[in-house]
């Protein structure tokens, strides 16, 4: 079993905030954590979105997500967001390894997107953010015919109801562009790093809900549908 | 903006390199280093040293070889764990270039724990060792040195052979 040291998350700590700290740098030139002095009302209102992405990837593949999100407009320089999703795969038994693994869960991300153009309020926007994630999610892995190449048993490996969490960080970097009246696009991408986790007794989990393929580490991208409320 | 955009992108791609943790190439298996009396290491020479096991779970109850006539300067060798028997018996057979030879029964009690780390990699068994027997015709003895059986490559057991074999 893989056992997690605790420098193992400051290290994870640190390169997720290698990316804030860039962009934190850059915006100190450009005045990002100072409120812009104009005739603009400070709460512009909230966005609703959808990602498109995670869809996508559960028709094509055996996991992916259904995920929105609310976000605050707060003078077109911060915006406050909350996602939430329903992450699901469902891999049937793999033809090589005989391996099946299933599981659906809903998962959580609380943030804070910075504007990071100079025109804080033209139709298009370019955000840096970051958010933290946090999961709760049951799998369950099954082979039901382990050979041993040696010995030749037949052993029923596996588990299921697997109770496990995760905790991850993210750093996003995104677009935004007005399509026409309250309705946007936008793509961001995102890096991921695990901080805490529990997978059971067996192992790892292949899959966790809104992180996706399971790694220490992830690199994700997504495309919003948004409309202004 | 394009320096900040490009900088980003570029930690990205460094730092994105995902490594799925599938041992393809590793094994679960002891490792067993043959030890002189005094602690040097130890090698086979002109003698020779054969495993093999009796697979008496499966339908034709035969002998697999696992070692086939060990001998030269290889100081250690491996040799797989069952997925989930509780005690693998191992058979050797020491030869050495007059024709003289001994038979020597191993026998390894053990606990299996099953272990996942992809549906693309095959599923295994780690193991934690509790016990290790010998008969002494041409072993001396046989100690434990680490009881965890995974990916890792550590040296389980010290094999110690009869000097006047």
């Amino acid at each position: 079993m893989r056992v997690q040291s605790i420098s193992s998350y400051i290290s994870r700590l640190t390169v997720s905030l290698l990316l804030l700290l860039t962009v934190a740098q850059h915006a100190e030139g450009q005045k990002m954590f100072k409120l812009e002095k104009d005739s603009i009302p400070f709460f512009r209102g909230f966005a609703l979105s959808f990602d498109l992405v995670g869809p996508a990837k559960l028709m094509l593949s055996d996991y992916g997500e259904y995920e929105g999100a609310l976000r605050i407009n707060l003078h077109d320089q911060w915006f406050p967001i909350f996602e939430m999703g329903l992450g699901r795969a469902n891999h049937a038994k793999d033809e090589i390894t005989g391996l099946a693994y299933k599981t659906t869960a809903p998962y959580f991300r609380l943030g804070m997107d910075w504007n990071i153009k100079k025109k804080k309020h033209d139709p298009y926007r370019i955000y840096a953010g970051f958010r933290y994630a946090y999961t709760n999610y049951s799998c369950d892995i099954i082979n039901d015919d382990l050979k041993d190449p040696i010995w030749r048993t037949v052993s029923e490996f596996g588990e299921e109801d697997i109770k496990c969490y995760q905790h991850w960080l993210e750093g996003v970097f995104g677009i935004d562009a007005s399509i026409i009246g309250p309705f946007h696009l936008g793509w961001t991408v995102r890096y991921k790093r695990r901080l805490f986790h529990k997978e059971g007794d067996i192992g790892n989990s292949w899959y966790v809900p809104g992180f996706g393929i399971n790694d220490s580490d992830n690199m994700t991208v997504n495309f919003n549908f948004i409309i202004d409320i | 903006m394009r320096k900040i955009i490009a900088v980003i992108f570029l930690i990205a791609a460094v730092v994105s390199c995902v490594s799925v943790d599938c041992p393809v190439q590793n094994k679960v298996e002891t490792l067993f280093v043959l030890k002189k009396a005094a602690g040097g290491a130890d090698t086979m020479g002109i003698d020779s040293l054969s495993v093999w096991t009796h697979r008496i779970y499966y339908k034709d109850k035969q002998d697999t070889t696992l070692i086939n006539r060990l001998c030269g300067e290889k100081t250690q060798f491996a040799i797989p764990a069952s997925h989930t028997l509780t005690e693998d018996s191992l058979f050797t057979l020491l030869k050495d270039t007059l024709g003289h030879e001994w038979r020597d029964t191993i026998c390894i009690s053990k606990e299996n724990y099953p272990h996942f780390e992809s549906v693309d990699c095959q599923a295994t068994y780690f193991h934690h060792i509790t016990g290790v027997k010998t008969t002494h015709n041409g072993i001396d003895s046989i100690t434990i040195q680490n009881r965890e059986v995974n990916y890792e490559s550590a040296e389980h057991f010290f094999l110690y052979l009869k000097a006047n074999r």
